[in-house]
């Protein structure tokens, strides 16, 4: 079953002479479970895309359905974009993003607490997916006291809080060595086989997707498969 | 979970420096309250707390606190013979600049009637009033001096033999009561150089006018100086007496001035105090300006070191309220930490500073409010400028 559609994807920045084309009837579907790369050089639009189907920036036209629901038909179809957001989306950002005055467990716990999940049970939760990362014993240790790799995971981790159905993963890989790389990329496939969460992961180091099942390029805004 | 609070415990250090900072100018702002107050509450003081209906002063002269005033001594026991009057009584007051506990301090003395007269020290904290024609004195406690304890005025040692606490002049100075004789003879008394001088000066005089030497010294004894001027005679009113009515005899017959205790701190408040009091509104306006221009950059500051988490958690879809309530409680908290450490530090020292702090709970009450509202409204400009950042900002590197 595709959880994201995209059909004809269109984003144009300006009008007239000065008008720039982001994106160009871009169309893709993703599966759930499925690993999807996005490769290409900077300016490409693999930014735009992805705010794009975050529903953070509107698209000029075109269509996206997200687990089942169209959010977008040459016009945004009235959904709260943010709800939607917490229920269906998690985000992986390429510097961790981790909010610094808050402990490992309470980074994942906020993210729960957002989507009405009550404080202990945010906190219980946070502690069962810190175990699955293998970081259960850095719980109480803050951002600033974590390796990269560790970072990443409690990322990773605050990504999965709410069982969302799709990972947006934006250069993940990109501030950590090729080992640790390596180990959160395994772990986001480990993510998508046993919890069925599709993961979108844009990247510039093809050595980081092998075993990805669809490997698109970007380039001037259109996207080709591999 | 409560971000603004896990912030705050992240960052002990810096929100225990940020409010000790805002703390400081607040408590600044709460003296400067203080001392506007102070200056007004010690301006009238005086006025207020010497037992009289009318100030008789020297014609067309807003005397004894404004200006000069200097009347015959006698002129008590006219002032005393107007119809109405309970009681008149002489009354001298000037500031002086001498030795005291030690140091040199300005203080007023004030001579009055110790034999029942008006315009004496009110109620005593230690000690008695003065029993004695001569060489007593009752002092306020910020004199420094104690009961027992003496204090030279020109050539004479007083003893003290009461304390007053808060009697002070307008200036905030503390007040010495003498008896009326001694408090003359301070006054007017000269040091050797400059009575042989007065002498001189006086003798020529009668010698110009045609005495001889030998006449001339048998007269000098009679030309003394000033010593029998007083600043103003105090009366009480009879029963039912209306001051109006008296206070215009004495003027027309008397020719003298008269003021009602109102009246004087109508004087007081629109001479001596008025740029003072202009001066000390202004500072406070200013210093609460700037302290709310401070407490909104450090709001703002603190929400800009944010920014990045703020853009994260609207990513992750929180919703504006906890962004709004990240913001607002963290100025709630510096606000209320602040100005109870102000509030704590003013309270404990304000019986050492060198003017009189009145404190008057009304003031501080409003003065919290105007804090509040404007850390409430400074707030605004992180709040709005939390709310505008999107979310896209925590993509990227």
């Amino acid at each position: 079953m595709a959880i994201l559609q995209v059909e004809g994807l269109s984003k144009i920045f300006g009008h007239g002479e000065t008008a720039v084309t982001a994106l160009r009837n871009v169309s893709f579907s993703v599966e759930c479970g499925e690993l999807m790369a996005l490769l290409g050089p900077s300016g490409s639009g693999k930014s735009t895309l992805l705010l794009c189907i975050s529903l953070i920036l509107e698209p000029t036209t075109g269509r996206i359905v997200m687990n089942e629901q169209t959010v977008y038909d040459n016009a945004w179809m009235g959904v709260d974009e943010r709800r939607f957001r917490r229920e269906n989306i998690g985000f992986i950002f390429q510097g961790h993003n981790l909010i610094p005055f808050l402990s490992a467990r309470d980074n994942i716990a906020v993210a729960l607490e957002i989507n009405g999940v009550s404080g202990r049970a945010a906190r219980q939760r946070a502690g069962e997916l810190l175990d699955f990362l293998e970081l259960g014993h850095r719980a109480k240790a803050l951002p600033a006291n974590l390796s990269g790799g560790e970072q990443q995971r409690v990322a990773i981790g605050r990504a999965l809080a709410n069982s969302p159905p799709l990972i947006f993963a934006d250069e993940p890989t990109a501030s950590l060595d090729t080992g640790r790389g390596t180990k959160v990329m395994e772990l986001l496939k480990r993510i998508a086989r046993e919890r069925q969460t599709a993961v979108i992961a844009v990247t510039h180091d093809v050595r980081m997707i092998e075993g990805f099942d669809t490997v698109w390029h970007m380039e001037d805004g259109q996207m080709v498969k591999e | 979970m409560d971000l603004a609070i896990k912030d705050v415990q992240r960052h002990v250090g810096k929100f225990v420096a940020t409010i000790l900072g805002v703390g400081l100018l607040m408590a600044i702002v709460l003296i400067m309250n203080g001392i506007f107050q102070g200056n007004t509450s010690d301006g009238v003081w005086l006025i207020d707390n010497t037992a009289t209906d009318l100030w008789v002063v020297e014609y067309r002269r807003g005397g004894p606190f404004n200006e000069q005033s200097r009347i015959p001594e006698d002129a008590w026991k006219s002032v005393a013979a107007t119809p109405g009057v309970a009681q008149a009584s002489p009354f001298i007051i000037y500031a002086v600049q001498r030795e005291a506990a030690g140091r040199g301090q300005q203080f007023t003395i004030i001579g009055y009637d110790v034999f029942g007269g008006l315009g004496g020290p009110g109620p005593l904290v230690a000690g008695r009033s003065i029993n004695w024609a001569h060489y007593e004195t009752v002092v306020d406690m910020k004199l420094g001096l104690k009961l027992g304890d003496s204090i030279q005025l020109g050539v004479h040692d007083y003893s003290v033999v009461g304390l007053t606490k808060g009697a002070v002049d307008s200036g905030g100075n503390p007040l010495l009561y003498l008896s009326l004789p001694d408090a003359q003879e301070v006054l007017y008394q000269q040091d050797n150089r400059a009575h042989e001088a007065t002498l001189a000066a006086d003798r020529k005089r009668l010698e110009g006018a045609g005495y001889t030497p030998a006449q001339a010294a048998k007269l000098l004894p009679l030309l003394s100086g000033g010593s029998g001027t007083i600043s103003a005679v105090l009366v009480r009113l009879a029963h039912g007496a209306d001051a109006r009515k008296v206070g215009r005899h004495i003027e027309d017959w008397l020719y003298f001035n008269v003021y009602t205790t109102q009246q004087e701190r109508d004087l007081m408040l629109a001479g001596k105090l008025k740029k003072m009091t202009a001066i000390l509104g202004l500072f406070r306006v200013l210093l609460v300006i700037v302290s709310l221009v401070i407490i909104a950059l450090l709001i703002y500051v603190l929400t800009v070191e944010k920014i990045k988490a703020i853009a994260t958690l609207k990513l992750m879809g929180a919703a504006n309220w906890v962004i709004v309530r990240l913001i607002l409680e963290q100025s709630v908290v510096l606000t209320l930490a602040s100005f109870a450490f102000a509030w704590a530090l003013v309270n404990l020292t304000h019986d050492r500073f060198p003017r009189t702090l009145v404190l008057l709970p009304n003031e501080t009450l409003i003065t919290f409010g105007v804090f509040f509202v404007g850390g409430m409204l400074a707030s605004l400009v992180g709040i709005i400028h939390a709310l505008r950042t999107p979310p896209s900002l925590a993509l990227g590197g």
